[in-house]
């Protein structure tokens, strides 16, 4: 259904190629799987096979992209391959447009051609097989990232196309949304559906994928049998981190310096209750990972660390103080705040000028060799004066990381670190943060990864439903 | 939530929502005309308490007076400026006390000026709870079947939606990109200049990343095939009995305010 052969491509102002020589078969009815480190071109994959790189971005291109057995450069223009091929794109919000999800659903069936009774059938076979009918008549603002996924991927499966590409539909996902999310393309698989899904969590998926793919700077580096693939030591390790050897003999806290207590803490947003009841004692130098389902509670929990949330009723104490007596400039000093998605706090023309915006807002001294030893930290010392958004979603990450640091609070919350990583580039912020612990920090994680929680951390805090429901020690 | 539903559209089954989108296009244009036409100070009162009657029938009214505060800061806005710059008939008291030395008095408060800033403000409650209840009240995808009927060009009609559809993204997005900073030390800035310069780590994220999924949203506009125009009619809204009994009022109503105008009396 779609074949690749020797595919290079170049973006427009740059030198590197974003893709080169890539060949890739795709038979009807098969998956194929596209994985790799951040910034390997696999979105640009996805664009390629599509034929949307061809109809709608300059730049460099060679070799030939079959769809359905005819030339994208036949297909007239982007409507016109989407007679053949739907696409998912990686973000969900932008491919909303109406504002309920069944109209956006409607929208995309009746411009197919079809009669008024097929559509309605068809309707509702998609919101049936999608799991939406709870929430067709809801807004995108009031549903979670797994619902915008569902919507996204409904709205592509309302064009009817036997071929689907799904581009990272699960990056921003929990494990339950994952899960559905791989039931709901096995599903379409067993219909007849031809799939190319660039993705991650591979174990999500094993049983569904036919052929295992790996990008890596722009080049396939092995393609095959999912089996004969993970035979590579290397490539197990990129898709099956292996977070086993993390654990460092840390001595252990001496448990008598408590850097954040929680005390009966409950927040509600309006009338909505979003914690309830929480009570926490965290000592200097422990690795926390506190664990749970979204919508838990567990970004409200940590934005009380540095007074970005204030508690309805009960305190938080951070190093001996209330923070309702603190200002969050005050708290930046001691607690550090990496939120999920580094693109929320970029601005600066320079790696460089990033991390040193944070540092010179707080006053820090010697501000040049703090700078130089976060760079050195993350890993980014050469990449110093380059632009931050040009940077791969791995180097963005621990950059984000890196401008906290510089910041050097205490304490370093973070959440969901390793989104968006493969094995390896989720093993170095790991190794990271381990680092920062070994120089007396207090690290606080929050993951969907069960195993980065039991390999990596002292403590697991399991919420849900705004409540802590276990807290233990790790592995 | 409220902040984020701004202009938004509300699932509702109510009798606002079961109107044809013509019908509210046609009482959105009679009600800014004579918003617009008349000065009678206790007649556009009496047009606001219209409004908010239509929109209590309609079952909107608690989401219609969501932008209440933002049409009370503006209305302060509208008196001052007509009350600064158009001094018109008896002066009765002054902006800043008399007593002050040096500028005390200089500001007078006169009864024009005060006039035509309560018309102003009247004026501009009509209008934003006119266009509100429409937008609350009907589906984009009603908005865009009814302006393509009347041959206003796809794009523009997904422009408009468009605009509309993100005001709640990018105030949540805004709202991160704020929270992100403050963690980093943020600091709001002091002086014009100060907050000039320091609206930059909120809007540069803020734009770099709309501008991004500026991209997926044309893409996906495209493979979805909204621009080609072909389009299969599902689950239209049709003229209905109480479309023409609301026209019916509207028409009447329209004439009896052109009447009152060729009366002078409004």
């Amino acid at each position: 259904m779609i074949e690749l052969t020797d595919v290079s491509y170049t973006y427009p102002h740059t030198v590197q190629p974003a893709l080169h020589r890539v060949s890739l078969s795709l038979k009807k009815g098969r998956c194929v799987m596209v994985t790799g480190p951040s910034g390997a071109g696999k979105t640009s994959l996805c664009l390629a096979a599509s034929g949307i790189l061809y109809h709608e971005y300059g730049g460099k291109k060679e070799g030939t992209v079959i769809v359905d057995k005819k030339n994208v450069s036949e297909y007239k223009s982007l409507s016109d391959l989407a007679q053949n091929v739907g696409v998912v794109f990686d973000d969900a919000e932008a491919q909303m447009i109406f504002t309920t999800v069944e109209e956006e659903l409607l929208s995309a069936l009746e411009h197919r051609g079809l009669s008024a009774e097929v559509i309605e059938e068809r309707l509702d076979g998609i919101i049936r097989t999608t799991y939406l009918d709870e929430i067709r008549d809801r807004s995108p603002h009031h549903l979670s990232g797994g619902q915008k996924q569902r919507v996204a991927l409904a709205a592509t499966l309302a064009l009817g196309n036997d071929i689907l590409i799904l581009d990272e539909p699960t990056s921003e996902l929990d494990e339950h949304a994952t899960q559905r999310i791989a039931e709901i393309l096995a599903e379409l698989k067993n219909q007849g559906k031809t799939i190319l899904l660039v993705e991650h969590k591979y174990h999500h998926f094993r049983d569904m994928v036919d052929t295992l793919v790996i990008l890596e700077n722009g080049a396939i580096t092995a393609s095959g049998n999912p089996v004969t693939v993970l035979e590579d030591t290397r490539i197990r390790g990129m898709i099956f981190p292996d977070f086993s050897t993390i654990r460092k003999a840390v001595p252990k806290p001496s448990g008598s310096d408590p850097v954040i207590s929680v005390q009966n803490l409950s927040h509600s947003y309006g009338d909505v209750p979003a914690l309830s009841g929480i009570n926490l004692t965290i000592h200097r130098g422990e690795f926390v990972a506190i664990v749970g389902e979204n919508g838990s509670g567990k970004t409200t929990l940590v934005k009380h660390f540095n007074q970005l949330l204030s508690p309805t009723g009960g305190d938080v104490i951070i190093n001996g103080r209330n923070t309702k007596e603190c200002s969050i400039a005050d708290l930046a000093h001691h607690v550090g705040l990496v939120f999920q998605n580094p693109d929320h706090m970029f601005f600066a023309d320079t790696v460089l000028e990033e991390i040193a915006y944070g540092v010179k807002n707080l006053d820090i001294g010697n501000g040049d060799a703090v700078i130089d030893a976060a760079l050195r930290d993350a890993g980014l010392s050469e990449m110093a004066g380059l632009y931050p958004r040009w940077l791969s979603r791995g180097e963005r990450q621990r950059l984000a990381i890196a401008c906290v640091v510089a910041m050097q609070p205490g304490i370093i919350v973070l959440d969901e670190p390793t989104t968006g990583l493969d094995g390896y580039e989720a093993r170095m912020v790991i190794d990271m943060l381990k680092n920062l612990q070994e120089k007396g920090h207090t690290i606080i994680i929050i993951t969907h990864n069960r195993e980065i929680a039991e390999h990596c951390a002292d403590r697991i805090i399991v919420m849900e439903n705004g409540r802590i429901i276990t807290d233990s020690e790790g592995a | 939530m409220t902040m984020a539903e701004i202009l938004q559209y509300v699932h509702k089954d109510a009798f606002l929502h079961r109107l044809h989108p013509y019908t509210k296009i046609f009482f959105i244009i009679l009600v800014t005309v004579m918003a617009i036409i008349a000065t009678d100070i206790p007649f556009l009162i009496l047009m606001v308490i219209a409004l908010l009657a239509f929109a209590a029938y309609g079952n909107v009214l608690s989401e219609s007076l969501n932008q209440l505060k933002l049409i009370l800061v503006m209305s302060v806005i509208f008196i001052l400026i007509t009350v600064i710059t158009m001094p018109n008939g008896e002066t009765i008291g002054y902006v800043i006390p008399q007593g002050v030395p040096l500028v005390g008095g200089l500001i007078p408060i006169t009864v024009g000026g005060l006039m035509i800033g309560v018309v102003l403000t009247l004026r501009f409650m009509i209008l934003i709870f006119a266009f509100q209840l429409f937008l609350i009240s009907t589906q984009p995808r009603d908005i865009v079947h009814a302006m393509e009927k009347i041959r206003v060009p796809i794009d523009y009609i997904l422009m408009f939606i468009i605009a509309l559809r993100f005001i709640p993204t990018l105030q949540i997005e805004g709202q991160r990109i704020h929270e992100a900073q403050l963690a980093r030390g943020f600091n709001p800035g002091t002086g014009v200049l100060g907050k000039v310069r320091s609206v930059s780590p909120i809007v540069i994220p803020l734009v770099s990343n709309a501008l991004l999924r500026s991209n997926v949203l044309g893409l996906t506009i495209d493979m979805r095939g909204y621009r080609t125009g072909k389009r299969t009619h599902v689950r239209e809204r049709v003229f209905e009995k109480r479309d023409y009994a609301v026209m019916t009022v509207m028409v009447v109503a329209g004439c009896g305010f052109v009447a009152l105008v060729l009366a002078r009396m409004v």
